[in-house]
């Protein structure tokens, strides 16, 4: 019976396709065809194809140095949200009182105010006479403000607090799921409750911690309008390079070039990642 | 468990509480300051005052940004919602499993693939086929395919949790196919259906890559409004402007939490 239907509903899925396919995979291979073509300064591109802007990209120390940046940034913000956001995805899966809606609607509501108020907000934390700085000139404990502004540690410390629901989500998820009474068996054996954490709900939540890091390494790999308006040039990522290329200096077969080497680079580090800990996690009892 | 607190548990309560205040104190922060009476973005504010709103809706760009996204993500709301419901209908109910998860898949990936690549993507694809930026068309599809997973899954998530049993015994007592659609299965999915859809407008409203890349010439969005704002510019009225904004989000998130519950959400 559902056989028979199945083929009387395919018109269903027939929009969905047509919006995926038309404008999701087909732009896609649109960004590989326009990093092949040659470069012209009086067109959007020359004719014919080339692979000189990949040859560019991979010997151009510069580039080389904010891919660098741009990892290290990527690293830090997921190891940070990862010790920040474990306490509170734990908190709240314990939680069984009438706070854990609010406090649940306190982790939601950032992901849901856009990148750009919330970096907007930071900008008014960091700034010269900002919150920070005030508070630390006001308690005496500097007479300059430190430079947070236009700095790689301002753009972290944005992004840590941008992507942390990303984090709490997937791992509060997974610590829902987890028997209570696992917890309690071990306690009931003696084991203190440091042991039981480490030896129990630790170990049960490492694929909420594995899904979320991915999750926020390529979001903060990725991210533009955070180090777009708290960079400046000394904080810049692979992301507003290539918006640069594509809007301010218009090099469109440069920057799709560049676009495909940073979600290679990407794509690698996932693979490597996921293979480094799927062993890891196989060796669990 | 034995009630008794540690200094460890009290040690636990406070660091999870900064770790809130953390997360909530920026945009309580960016609120506060929009009802400034002074001049500057800093604390102490000088007063109260709605002065910054004021000379918001006397400007016209503001205005038309505000009305340009609001649109856009209305139409990408309904859009979706069409579409989406009946591609999360296809896949849950008839594609069978081995269609199910490549499809499924595939209806995600605008989650998947980081915002700024969709946009390039478009950027380039839209400028191919000869259409570039013009009539506001690139723009309304790239907000259209990233809020597309949002009606999908949380419809998808609708579905399992529905008792197929319901729709056959429609269909015995003699319902068509379109009655049975309407009373029965339309109904079981309709909180994934407005929680879907709301989000798809929220999260269509604070777009901004794709609305940076993709925009017609003078269009602005609100997001794109309030960035080049703060090029130039470092005052209360990007504090008013962003207020507008968290209060869009606000109202559509009091919605889905008085009528399906926040935690039903799906990502």
């Amino acid at each position: 019976m559902i056989a028979a239907t199945r083929k009387r509903v395919w018109w269903m899925i027939v929009p969905a396709l047509v919006l995926l396919v038309g404008f999701l995979v087909l732009p896609y291979a649109s960004i590989v065809v326009m990093s092949l073509r040659t470069a012209d300064t009086r067109a959007v591109y020359g004719e014919g194809f080339t692979l000189s802007h990949y040859a560019q990209i991979v010997t151009d120390p510069f580039i080389w140095g904010i891919v660098g940046r741009s990892l290290r940034m990527g690293l830090t913000v997921t190891v940070v949200t990862l010790l920040l956001g474990y306490p509170v995805a734990y908190h709240l899966a314990n939680l069984r009182s009438r706070w854990a809606s609010m406090l649940y609607i306190f982790v939601i509501s950032p992901l849901l105010v856009g990148m750009v108020v919330r970096t907007f907000a930071w900008m008014i934390i960091l700034s010269n006479n900002g919150v920070i700085n005030g508070a630390l000139k006001s308690l005496g404990l500097i007479e300059r403000p430190i430079l947070l502004l236009n700095t790689p540690l301002g753009v972290t410390i944005a992004l840590i607090h941008v992507f942390l629901p990303f984090v709490i989500l997937p791992l509060l998820g997974n610590l829902q799921a987890i028997s209570p009474d696992l917890a309690a068996a071990g306690r009931s054996l003696g084991a203190s409750r440091l042991r039981t954490f480490l030896k129990v709900t630790l170990p049960l939540s490492l694929p909420g911690i594995q899904a979320g890091a991915i999750l926020v390494f390529v979001l903060s790999i990725s991210a533009y309008v955070t180090p777009a308006m708290l960079g400046g040039t000394r904080g810049r990522t692979m992301s507003v390079l290539v918006v640069q290329y594509l809007v301010d200096s218009f090099r469109w077969p440069a920057g799709a070039a560049l676009a495909i080497f940073m979600s290679a680079i990407t794509l690698a580090i996932i693979v490597v990642y996921l293979r480094l800990t799927a062993r890891a996690m196989r060796r669990l009892p | 468990m034995n009630g008794r607190k540690t200094v460890w548990d009290h040690l636990f309560t406070l660091l999870v509480t900064a770790i809130y205040l953390f997360l909530m104190s920026p945009i309580l922060l960016v609120v506060i300051l929009s009802f400034n009476a002074g001049e500057f973005l800093s604390l102490p504010i000088e007063g109260m005052s709605l002065r910054w709103f004021v000379a918001l809706f006397h400007n016209t760009r503001f205005l038309d940004a505000t009305l340009h996204s609001l649109l856009l993500a209305a139409v990408a709301a309904v859009v979706n919602g069409v579409i989406g419901t009946l591609a999360a209908i296809y896949v849950v109910r008839f594609a069978g499993p081995r269609l199910a998860n490549p499809l499924r898949l595939l209806m995600s990936a605008p989650l998947l693939v980081p915002e700024i690549l969709t946009a390039i993507a478009l950027l380039f694809y839209f400028f191919e086929l000869g259409v570039g930026n013009n009539y506001g068309l690139a723009i309304q599809v790239g907000h259209i395919i990233v809020t597309f997973p949002y009606v999908f899954l949380n419809v998808s998530s609708a579905l399992f949790n529905f008792d197929r049993s319901q729709e056959e015994a429609a269909r015995s007592l003699g319902a068509g196919g379109w009655m049975t659609f309407r009373r029965v299965t339309l109904p079981a999915v309709k909180p994934g259906l407005i929680t879907g859809c709301l989000f798809a407008f929220v999260i269509s409203f604070d777009i901004f890559n794709i609305s940076l890349l993709l925009k017609s010439v003078g269009m602005n969005t609100l997001p794109l409004e309030l960035f080049d704002y703060l090029r130039f510019n470092f005052d209360p009225t990007a504090a008013a402007i962003a207020t507008v904004s968290i209060g869009v989000t606000f109202v559509a998130v009091v919605i889905v939490d008085r009528t399906v519950g926040l935690r039903s959400l799906r990502f």
